[in-house]
């Protein structure tokens, strides 16, 4: 059974062009109060197609969360260009809150609301943000819940589920609101080994439906499994990009290889 | 047992006088303590913003509150004010009591709501905006509902702290419990300890159920865990 269910078409949607257009993005941080800063990217340019799966890897502090936070603005740029769908993220007439409901987002520490239970949860956003009737919502929240494989938790509050539990919940969040990428910021790392593999199994699902996806990971398995394309980055810069197969086999640059061996 | 009929006797005669003070005490830290929460949860909600100089002038005046005894406000609010000659800033007693009270408990109450707006976990509000919530849905959803449960322990201990200071409104010539309880001692001077021992029964049987809610909201705070679960 599908997670999510077709997207009907706009007929004046070009569908030959990317999801995301990447353009020439840098973002610099202030640290020691302001006196000195790092560029978190540096003169990034990428694309994401439809429907296409792209795993970002690369060393902690290489800005792969950082790039993956932008595409849904909840880190600015300072410099450069983001379209998604065709929308110019950096304009100012550009409605944010609009866009966010179409860039589904899933963090590493699931970030559920504390004070809702699982099911409002997933209610909450679809009420306040697309106006649908609470019936409705969770008529949505429901069927995800069980898509995702938890159906009888919904009346328990995030601390009462296990991190795999609440992982899922927060991907059944990100989906209610069907959106058309969804972005995983290392989505496993925080969870005890035994409930990894759920988590990813949904997103190999999710991958598998055609939903377009950028994720941020250290599980090369699943990069070398589900990815359409690998993207590595270092110190802000995207050092090397290709297929996951060539590129986990074959490595062109030194710092990938060195990479790969390190956590190999 | 003499002792005993002549203390009641003192009881008898001054309870209708000092129950007068204890209600005015509590209407006066009352009103103070509902507008002062208002006011500070406003300026503690502006504080957490982004909008600068909002932020900069009531960080000012948290500062100046909270880094100033009260009499010293209750004197400058009452004596000084009225000189400077402007309509509506002349109080009578009793509003310049409510003002200053209220005041400074608005300064405690802004710095308590906004450092458990902070305490919110960050993640908390970047899910929240990440579905598409504005800032100001994903306060009112998320950020304040978890945020009012940090500050019920440390909101009780500053009620308590401005219920005793009602005290002070004696210098002004409230007739509170305090004033009551002088005017009184001028009646009997032969019972001053004695009345201030009534006195100081009153405000405790006032304060003390406010600090056994503290205590219990407390437990309940922590049982719940906070909320900060990474």
């Amino acid at each position: 059974m599908p997670i999510t269910e077709t997207q009907e078409k706009d007929p004046l949607e070009n569908s030959d062009a990317p999801m995301v257009r990447i353009e020439n993005v840098s973002r610099r941080f202030s640290i020691d109060g302001g006196k000195t800063s790092v560029m978190a990217l540096k003169n990034v340019s990428n694309q994401i197609g439809r429907g296409e799966v792209v795993v970002i890897i690369g060393p902690s502090g290489s800005g792969k969360s950082t790039l993956l936070r932008t595409l849904n603005g909840l880190e600015g740029i300072d410099e450069g260009n983001i379209v998604i769908d065709g929308v110019d993220i950096c304009s100012k007439t550009t409605c944010m809150n609009t866009l966010r409901t179409e860039v589904g987002m899933v963090f590493q520490h699931f970030n559920l609301f504390e004070n809702k239970t699982c099911l409002e949860n997933i209610v909450l956003p679809q009420t306040v943000v697309l106006k649908r009737q609470r019936q409705e919502a969770e008529e949505v929240a429901r069927k995800l819940l069980e898509r995702v494989g938890i159906p009888d938790r919904e009346n328990n509050y995030p601390r009462q589920l296990s991190g795999g539990q609440q992982q899922r919940v927060a991907i059944a969040r990100a989906l209610a609101m069907k959106p058309k990428m969804m972005l995983f910021d290392e989505a496993t790392s925080a969870l005890d080994p035994e409930t990894v593999s759920g988590v990813l199994d949904l997103m190999k699902q999710l991958a598998r439906e055609g939903m377009t996806m950028a994720v941020v990971t250290h599980e090369m398995g699943f990069a070398r499994e589900v990815a359409d394309r690998v993207i590595f980055m270092d110190q802000g810069e995207v050092v090397e990009e290709g297929e996951p197969d060539a590129f986990f086999d074959s490595p062109r640059s030194d710092r990938a290889q060195r990479f790969l061996e390190q956590i190999i | 047992m003499e002792w005993f009929i002549d203390k009641w006797q003192v009881i008898d005669s001054l309870s209708p006088f000092l129950m007068k003070g204890l209600w005015l005490t509590f209407k006066v830290s009352m009103v103070s303590i509902i507008l002062g929460s208002i006011l500070g949860s406003v300026l503690g909600i502006v504080k957490t913003l982004k909008w600068s100089i909002p932020r900069a002038l009531v960080g000012g005046y948290v500062h100046l509150f909270r880094g100033t005894p009260y009499l010293v406000q209750i004197y400058i609010i009452y004596f000084v004010l009225p000189s400077l000659d402007v309509t509506w800033l002349k109080f009578d007693s009793y509003t310049a009591a409510i003002v200053s009270l209220s005041l400074y408990t608005a300064s405690y109450v802004t710095a308590i709501v906004e450092s458990a707006i902070r305490a919110v976990p960050r993640g908390q509000e970047e899910a929240a905006r990440s579905c598409g919530m504005s800032k100001a849905q994903a306060l009112y959803h998320i950020i304040l509902p978890q945020a009012f449960k940090l500050t019920v322990p440390p909101m009780a201990s500053i009620y308590v702290i401005v219920i005793k200071s009602t005290a002070v409104l004696s210098v002004i010539g409230i007739s509170e419990l305090t004033r009551q309880g002088e005017t009184a001692i001028l009646r009997m001077p032969g019972d001053t300890m004695f009345i201030y021992l009534l006195i100081a029964i009153l405000y405790f049987v006032y304060c003390y159920p406010m600090l056994k809610f503290a205590g219990w909201a407390e437990s309940k705070v922590k049982a719940n865990g906070g909320n900060a679960v990474l």
